[in-house]
């Protein structure tokens, strides 16, 4: 038999008991008798819910199950399975009404069969919420009543609401086990057709939370797809009918996961992320999440001390130091790294090599950190932008100091801490947790491994960080603006600069230097409705100054119309304004045909006659000011740097220690560009001068490029 | 040359927005020029004015207020007497109370007193959380469900708990839910465009984009509402369209203007004075911005707003 068979055997099956429970009904109490769920304004409300139609009365179920009929479509296409699981969960709701005729009370407890409205707006908040961030539906018996026990208390534990069909029921009484709604775990009943109370809970809150009109079936089964998080577990043996009724389950979305694996692989019913299964029922859980893409929030950090920005800063001195893990001595290394999903083990922590109580006070250890994380939409972009992390989230552990990235990392852990029990896991706890609820996104699942062997240590950093770090160095060179297709908006600085709008670009980063193009799109991807948007850049207006339409739409649209038009590359013409954050500002010096950069922490006097707080008040606000520009340090040696009046062979004077920073890379720049060696000695500093007359003497003397460049105004 | 005048009517309007049931119910917005640029086209809908009244009853109020409530003994005393001053178009129920760093009335007790008052007066209503984002997401639920069918405004849905109180007031019970954010047009959006992916239909979100007494970087406030007009109208932006509402009684009676008293500060002069003056001038420039409702609690500021709106509109 194949899937299609077991099917509709099924569905055949259950549409024959319905059909004869409802003869039987009007034979017993005519046509006319009133049958109804208590305490629901949907009537039947699956049926409502697929047609639009409510049933009053015997008779117009009968007329329903005419309806229903025409569902149950024969061909052995996926869509036909599908559509007979919906008529089997229709027949169940009818058979299950049919249990309420006169207002009798079928079920008694545990047992709760149909769930009135009330109940459903009181879940429906946490639901939506994701305070409840799952609907179990266990259906049948469990092996043992120890595992239906460890199931439901797995669940539970993770907040998942927890609905119970058939045996599993009587196995939990066995064992004493508490139910109910106040503990989230609801036993709807011991038929097979009782599962459709749950169901009915996913398409009233549909037709409650989701504004789904009766009827508009394609609707509900979207919603129940993306906002109901429901799944099954299904304890095998499998029947027809359950098997049809779990096509039913598929069709609103929710994933069927299912002990009884020779049966499925008799019918060849395995479908991907849908009816899956899983021989092992202690692994039930991680199943049923993955398949539904469930993540559980994590709220708390499972370490011995505290946890709190309050200890951002704290300083642990030498003495008060139980162990060092210094890279700039031994080897270290932070790192994470993307895998498959299936190469994952979620929180799982692993410590290789000797813990911090094996290691004599006060000395000098090695430690490598590999977070290893999965997801849907991880990117290898964003690697980095986790790991930078890192220094703020293990700052904030009470008695921990973190400095530096990469392999160049310095952690101290104090002996109060080390006396409180803390140990080498619990870095792997802190890292788990805040990658896990910051980054829940894009990460799915996260595991950590600490290595403390010196020998790993060295193989980890040389073997596997530095290739990784180099090869993110040479990304980060190679992208360049005209390699990627989108920009992306910054408008962080809105609250205090409200029509200022950074574009931020491969080879511009924003202008206060903390927003790189890479941070930006994993902004956007972290928070879609963010302070980063992304920006289309289809629409060339002109190359030479870097002006797009979609650019400049952009800007219109999130400067809320303060701003027209602005170019990528130019100071002059439509230059980007800046908000007031800028590391730098750059502002042209008529004398010299060039530009003085000053950055922030530069208090003296530039040859342009201003000192950086005076450029300061000229260039922010976000007003456009041509011949200013704000900046970041970074952007000082990119190769789109004023490229539109000739690039950094503008640059004429920067203070000395701005220059020492950037000074290697604009060398290579300048080089590259224009063939000149060691630019920056061309470049005059506070030292050289900070007058025009003065710095032009010196510029004249060394034969700088900008002297004979078409003038700039 | 013959002097034209040019109409400043905007193609994209403000969402209507009805509050309460019945004869009383009172709709918000749907104006599409600038406020009180009648000349420009007509505003349907003019501008709002509530009073606002605490569970704290008498207790909670300054001497000048008592004394407009005399006779009162109860909340629900003071919610009919309310209803009845001069120029109040709906009433609101600030549960100031249920702070758990002040009293921390039990959410029980409180929604007590919302259903009494609700039973006692038809006027719509606006129920206002105690500035607390968990509790008030307990209380607001709970809130939301006891005024089923009354269509209310359930204030606040904020960032940290817009889910909760969006949930329960936009889709369990069909209230009204007010976005409050703090004065910043992107924050106002963004609060917007998450009530609404929850499922909240646009059509039932008024916005509080931030409140200050005049003087206390009240042109922040100004400048924000400002601006969130400019883009829902001139902009079409329709993330931004909702009707905005403003709680100017919170603010302005806990500034020292008005609660210094005149031994302390005799060249102020009376504190009644002072209060009232305070509260009319932070409404009346909230109004001129762009706010389509405000919220007051000195029934002499209601009145006196009220009959500034019937002038200009």
């Amino acid at each position: 038999m194949t899937l299609f068979d077991v099917v509709f055997k099924g569905n055949d099956a259950v549409y024959g008991l319905t059909e004869q429970a409802i003869d039987a009904a009007i034979a017993q109490h005519g046509a006319d008798k009133a049958v109804a769920f208590p305490d629901t304004a949907y009537s039947l409300p699956c049926y409502f819910g697929v047609t639009g139609t409510k049933v009053g009365n015997l008779g117009e179920l009968k007329t329903a199950l005419g309806v229903v009929k025409t569902l149950m479509t024969r061909e052995k296409k996926l869509n036909d399975v599908f559509m007979s699981g919906v008529a089997t969960a229709l027949c169940a709701e009818f058979i299950e009404v049919l249990k309420y005729i006169d207002g009798a009370v079928p079920y008694e407890a545990p047992c709760y069969g149909h769930l009135a409205d009330a109940v459903i707006r009181e879940l429906g908040v946490p639901l939506v919420t994701g305070d409840i961030p799952g609907v179990a539906v266990i259906l049948g018996t469990a092996p043992t009543a120890q595992e239906a026990v460890d199931l439901v208390k797995s669940y539970q534990g993770q907040g998942i609401l927890v609905t119970l069909v058939g045996g599993v029921i009587d196995q939990l009484q066995e064992m004493g086990y508490k139910t109910g709604a106040n503990v989230r775990v609801i036993p709807l009943g011991k038929d097979v057709t009782s599962v459709i109370h749950v169901v009915s809970v996913a398409v009233r809150a549909a037709l409650i939370f989701g504004n789904i009109q009766g009827g508009d079936a394609a609707g509900l089964m979207k919603y129940t797809f993306e906002r109901v998080p429901a799944f099954v577990n299904a304890f095998g043996p499998l029947d027809e009918v359950v098997v049809a009724c779990g096509a039913g389950a598929v069709a609103l979305g929710f994933p069927v996961i299912t002990n009884d694996v020779a049966t499925l692989e008799a019918v060849n019913g395995k479908v991907p992320k849908s009816i899956i299964g899983q021989p092992d029922v202690a692994k039930f859980n991680a199943t049923s999440l993955e398949a539904r893409n469930i993540k559980i929030k994590i709220t708390n950090i499972d370490i011995p001390v505290a946890f709190a920005s309050a200890f951002e800063g704290e300083i642990i001195r030498r003495g008060d130091m139980q162990v060092e893990f210094d890279g700039s001595r031994v080897d270290c290394a932070e790192l994470v790294q993307t895998r498959e999903a299936s190469e994952i083990e979620d929180h799982k922590i692993e410590v290789i090599g000797p813990d911090i109580d094996e290691m004599p006070v006060g000395s000098k250890q090695s430690l490598a950190y590999v977070v290893e994380v999965a997801g849907k939409t991880m990117q290898a972009d964003f690697e980095p932008v986790f790991e930078r992390k890192f220094h703020s989230y293990l700052n904030c552990v009470e008695g921990m100091m973190h400095t530096g990235q990469r392999d160049m990392i310095r952690i101290r852990v104090s002996k109060d801490t080390f006396n409180a029990g803390f140990r080498l896991k619990h870095i792997g706890e802190v890292l788990y947790a805040k990658v896990k609820s910051e980054f829940a996104a894009v990460v799915d699942k996260c595991q950590v491994k600490i290595y403390s062997k010196p020998e790993d240590c060295t193989r980890i950093r040389h073997e596997v960080a530095i290739p990784v770090f180099d090869k993110r160095d040479e990304r980060l060179t190679t992208l360049t603006d005209e390699s990627v297709d989108v920009y992306y908006s910054c408008i962080m600085c809105q609250a205090f600069s409200p029509s200022h709008v950074c574009v931020v670009t491969p080879e511009r980063l924003g202008l206060c230097g903390a927003v790189s193009w890479l941070d930006a799109k994993a902004t956007n991807q972290l928070d879609p409705q963010g302070p980063c948007q992304v920006i289309t850049k289809e629409k060339v207006i002109d190359e030479r100054i870097g002006e797009y339409e979609d650019v400049n739409d952009a800007v219109r649209k999130f400067s809320q119309g303060a701003l027209d038009d602005v170019s990528l590359y130019s100071i002059i013409e439509k230059p980007m304004t800046s908000c007031g954050c800028f590391e730098c500002i750059c502002g042209i010096e008529p004398l010299s045909n060039g530009v003085c950069i000053a950055n922030r922490e530069y208090a003296g006097m530039t040859p342009i006659g201003m000192t950086f707080s005076e450029l300061a008040s000229m260039t922010g606000g976000g007003v456009q000011t041509p011949g200013f520009m704000g900046h970041g340090k970074h952007f000082i040696a990119s190769k789109k740097f004023m490229k539109a009046e000739g690039g950094v062979a503008r640059i004429v004077w920067m203070p000395k220690e701005l220059k020492e920073t950037v000074a290697d890379r604009l060398n290579e720049t300048a080089k590259e560009l224009y063939g000149i060696e060691n630019f920056c000695d061309m470049i005059g500093d506070e030292t050289v001068a900070e007058d025009p007359e003065t710095l032009l003497a010196f510029l004249e003397e060394k034969g700088h490029p900008a002297l004979t460049m078409e003038p700039m105004m | 040359m013959p002097f034209t005048a040019k109409s400043g009517k905007f193609n994209a309007s403000i969402n209507t927005l009805t509050i309460g049931t019945g004869d009383k119910a009172i709709t918000l917005g749907g104006e599409n020029v600038l406020p009180f640029y009648t000349f420009d086209a007509p505003i349907e809908n003019a501008p709002k004015v509530g009073i606002e009244i605490t569970d704290g009853g008498l207790d909670a109020e300054p001497d000048c207020i008592k004394a407009c409530y005399e006779g009162c003994t109860s909340v629900v005393d003071m919610a009919k007497k309310a209803a009845g001053f001069e120029g109040v178009d709906f009433l609101s129920l600030r549960l100031e109370g249920g702070d758990p760093n002040g009293l921390n009335k039990s959410t029980e007790e409180l929604i007590a007193i919302v259903k009494e008052v609700a039973a006692a007066v038809d006027l719509p209503l606006v129920i206002s959380g105690c500035k607390n984002v968990e509790k008030d997401a307990e209380l607001l639920t709970k809130a939301a469900e006891a005024l089923e069918g009354r269509n209310a405004l359930i204030l606040p849905a904020k960032e940290e708990n817009y889910k909760t109180v969006g949930a329960a007031a936009g889709l369990a019970y069909k209230q009204v839910v007010g976005a409050e954010s703090s004065v910043d047009i992107n924050l106002a959006k963004q609060l917007n465009v998450l009530l609404t992916q929850l499922g909240v239909n646009p059509q039932s979100i008024a916005m509080n984009v931030g409140t200050a007494s005049a003087g206390y970087g009240f042109e922040y406030v100004i400048s924000t509402i400002d601006r969130v007009k400019a883009a829902a109208l001139s902009q079409g932006d329709a993330t931004l369209q909702m009707p905005i509402i403003t709680p100017v009684a919170s603010e302005v009676w806990g500034v020292k203007e008005t609660m210094a008293s005149e031994a302390d500060m005799p060249e102020w002069g009376p504190v009644e004075e002072r209060g009232i003056d305070m509260e009319i001038e932070t409404a009346a420039a909230d109004l001129v911005s762009g706010s389509n409702a405000v919220i007051l609690r000195h029934p002499a500021s209601v009145a006196t707003i009220s009959k500034m709106i019937k002038e200009l509109v």
